[in-house]
């Protein structure tokens, strides 16, 4: 039996010392891993918990992401609770399995430390990786914080786990930003996040000896098609409701409010932005001191990535008269992918809002306050004139001559 | 809001320091930050840390910082770093280094007119904890300096930040840490 | 088998190997055992075959090679007893004539259509000429 790891109601940790503390305290059965920069911490201090007998589970190093992401796998269908993490270029070798474990419908949790992806080679943060995820079929949740960080782990296995769901989950957070950034967590006891979690419900695994099965069985054209749309069908119909009763019950548990779409300052917003990761509570920051000033600013955060929540995006904006899109990764020859999203959430609504989108942090570049100032008088600028008054694709925080596009 | 930049080399240990203050400055109810500027550097490498504290939730991420206060654990860094970048009028500078205050700004012209502090935390750590490891040290003399909590409770709650270490050397560090907190100037 | 919607399954890409529960699978015979529709099982492969191979225990040495080596779990053995083969399930690659040790072959191919008893008599004898056979082999 696993020693009770005693913490004080707040901790002092990073994003990753979080993570590591979540799995710990959800008794995971198996993390097979290889680690990369910014997610290491994660899987370093769990083998150190696990060496100092926290743990009951295996911890297995494997020969890479492909290799960890498929023990997980085995694990998982063989029954047990499993979770591992990545970044980057581990995460792009990772994603074809990414793609067995959602179609075979395994439960996994994946901390996804958001790394940008090279060339050129770089260990900072943006969303590269996350972006590269969405087609994946996988649960996508974003941390703001390392007190996110923690408080999504635990709410992911539930929900990850559920039979109604059966499908894996990443949590992401901001590498460095976030992974290596220490700021106060509150706590729950080792028995408390242990009973948030719950135990582990085996469903068609491969250790029940009295139901054999096999696992990842091949389909061609004759049943692939019927596969995917079940998975679809759980994707966009069981995952927020499952998600939105585990905020349910982790708020009455720890008085921490979630939602599937953060909105800050959004009652009576003109202009907001949306937007993930720790750019989310700067631009919180920055909507208070524009309030000040009298502009309407507001926040709008994506809490849940995948399944993406078209309704409630569209409802936390319909009444604002302009909106930045803000996507930290490179879009690679069309609009960022939250630009893309958000126009898909809004089309066909009654909104009469203008939409602009900026590229900013690419491979760690700062997004500073006054960068976000600027934003928001692009969009003060767009909801007086009532139309663009800038490209729709701008860079931002980019050094050379002003780039834009359309 | 309070906010801190360490200037140091990695491997000398400005992250746990930023690190250890943070978690001494949360036992006191406050919000508290504390980060690194990382690329792929060998130890050695010049590098930044920093703190934000503050009685609000802190929901500033950026990285850019105006400090309050700017701590230099290695000496060559006041010659080679850009120590006093975005800094504002009333920025206060805790140098390590063997000079006097007055000798330090001789020898680095831009300190001038700023308010300048100066201890050798290099030398009170070979002399204590064995090692040029000045990160504690310098919280010492920031305690010091900043009068931002009575040393009695700061080196109690070292203390329990440093536990996994022997207690020879959280001994030495609490020697050290006091020394830095004599001697600063 | 009727092919069903993408509500008619279970999640998952995943088969069940018997219908409901098992228990001591491992002393339950083949063919007694409940396997589940989508078990290759309950699949004859038989008209793959354009050859099959016929099995004369005159000859046979319960060596059980045929057995170890057959891809296909085709042939059926009791107690180390070669029985014969599971024609539901041979394909007719012919590996467990080429791995019978006996002189003669205790497993021979033969055309899909011969029927047993014109093979068994047409069974060739015990071939004395060793070296014959290597250098035609080789």
């Amino acid at each position: 039996m696993a020693d009770t790891f005693e913490l004080r109601d707040i901790e002092v940790w990073d994003g990753n010392m979080a993570a590591s503390h979540a799995l710990r305290q959800a008794q995971v059965d198996v993390v097979a891993a290889y680690p990369i920069t910014p997610s290491t911490p994660i899987v370093e201090n769990y083998a150190n918990f696990k060496a100092n007998g926290y743990i009951d589970g295996e911890f297995v190093m494997t020969e890479s992401e492909h290799g960890a992401m498929s023990c997980c796998i085995g694990a998982a269908a063989a029954g047990g609770r499993v979770a591992t993490a990545t970044s980057s270029q581990g995460f792009a070798l990772m994603v074809e399995t990414l793609y067995s474990a959602s179609g075979m419908r395994i439960p996994i949790v994946l901390n996804v430390v958001n790394r940008a992806i090279g060339a050129p080679l770089n260990v900072n943060g943006d969303h590269s990786d996350m972006y590269m995820g969405r087609d994946s079929g996988w649960i996508q949740i974003d941390c703001y914080n390392p007190q996110n960080v923690y408080d999504m782990n635990l709410i992911a296995f539930r929900v990850s786990e559920d039979h109604d769901v059966r499908l894996p989950a990443m949590v992401h957070q901001d590498g460095f930003m976030t992974s290596h950034t220490a700021q106060g967590v509150k706590t729950l006891s080792d028995e408390v996040a242990y009973n948030f979690v719950g135990e582990y419900k085996p469903m068609n695994d491969m250790l029940d000896l009295d139901h054999p099965v096999t696992h990842g069985v091949q389909t061609e054209e004759d049943w692939h098609f019927e596969h995917k749309a079940r998975q679809q069908h759980a994707l966009m119909t069981a995952v927020i409701p499952k998600i939105q009763a585990a905020f349910d019950d982790f708020e009455k548990l720890t008085g921490r409010k979630y939602n599937i779409v953060e909105t800050y300052n959004m009652d009576d917003a003109e202009v907001a932005v949306v937007c993930m990761g720790t750019s989310v509570e700067t631009a919180e920051e920055v909507s208070n001191e524009l309030r000040a000033q009298g502009i309407k600013a507001g926040v709008v955060g994506i809490r849940v990535f995948r399944p993406f929540p078209l309704e409630q995006i569209a409802a936390a904006l319909k009444d604002v008269k302009a909106i930045a899109a803000l996507d930290r990764s490179s879009p690679h020859g069309t609009v960022g992918a939250l630009f893309n999203e958000l126009s898909g959430a809004l089309f066909n609504t009654d909104t009469k809002a203008v939409m602009t989108n900026y590229i900013y942090g690419l491979g760690g570049r700062d997004l500073t306050k006054a960068h976000l100032v600027e934003i928001y008088n692009d969009l003060k600028a767009n909801a007086d004139a009532g139309k663009p008054t800038t490209p729709l694709q701008q860079y931002i925080g980019l050094r050379g001559p002003k780039l834009s596009f359309f | 809001m309070l906010e801190i930049r360490w200037h140091s080399r990695a491997g000398q240990g400005a992250v746990t320091g930023a690190k250890g203050l943070a978690d001494v400055v949360s036992t006191t109810g406050k919000h508290v930050q504390a980060f690194a500027f990382y690329g792929s550097a060998k130890r050695g490498a010049a590098m930044t840390a920093y703190n934000r504290i503050d009685d609000k939730v802190i929901l500033n991420h950026e990285k850019f910082m105006s400090p309050d206060y700017v701590l230099v654990i290695d000496p060559a860094l006041v010659y080679v770093a850009d120590i006093t970048a975005n800094e504002k009028e009333n920025t206060t500078y805790i140098i390590t280094t063997h000079l006097s205050t007055e000798e330090l700004i001789a020898s680095q012209p831009k300190l001038a007119g700023k308010k300048v502090y100066t201890v050798d935390c290099i030398k009170i750590s070979q002399e204590t904890i064995g090692k040029a490891i000045p990160n504690t040290p310098m919280l010492g003399a920031l305690m010091k300096v900043s009068g931002m909590y009575d040393m009695e409770f700061f080196k109690e709650n070292m203390a329990r930040v440093l536990k996994k270490l022997p207690q020879k050397i959280i001994d030495a560090n609490m020697i050290a840490i006091q020394r830095a907190y004599d001697e600063v100037k | 088998m009727e092919k069903k919607g993408w509500d008619g399954f279970e999640i998952g890409a995943m088969l069940r190997s018997f219908e409901g529960a098992v228990s001591g699978i491992a002393t339950i015979l083949p063919e007694d055992r409940p396997y589940s529709a989508s078990s290759s099982f309950t699949a004859s492969v038989a008209d793959w075959r354009i050859q099959k191979p016929l099995f004369n225990k005159d000859y046979c040495i319960d060596c059980q090679f045929c057995w170890v080596y057959c891809p296909d779990l085709s042939i059926i053995s009791r107690d180390k007893k070669m029985v014969g083969i599971d024609f539901d399930h041979c394909k007719g690659c012919g590996i467990c004539v080429q791995v019978c040790p006996t002189n003669p072959k205790s497993l021979l191919m033969f055309p899909e259509q011969i029927e047993e008893e014109v093979a068994l008599a047409e069974w060739p004898t015990k071939n004395t000429s060793k070296a014959t056979t290597e250098a035609k082999e080789e």
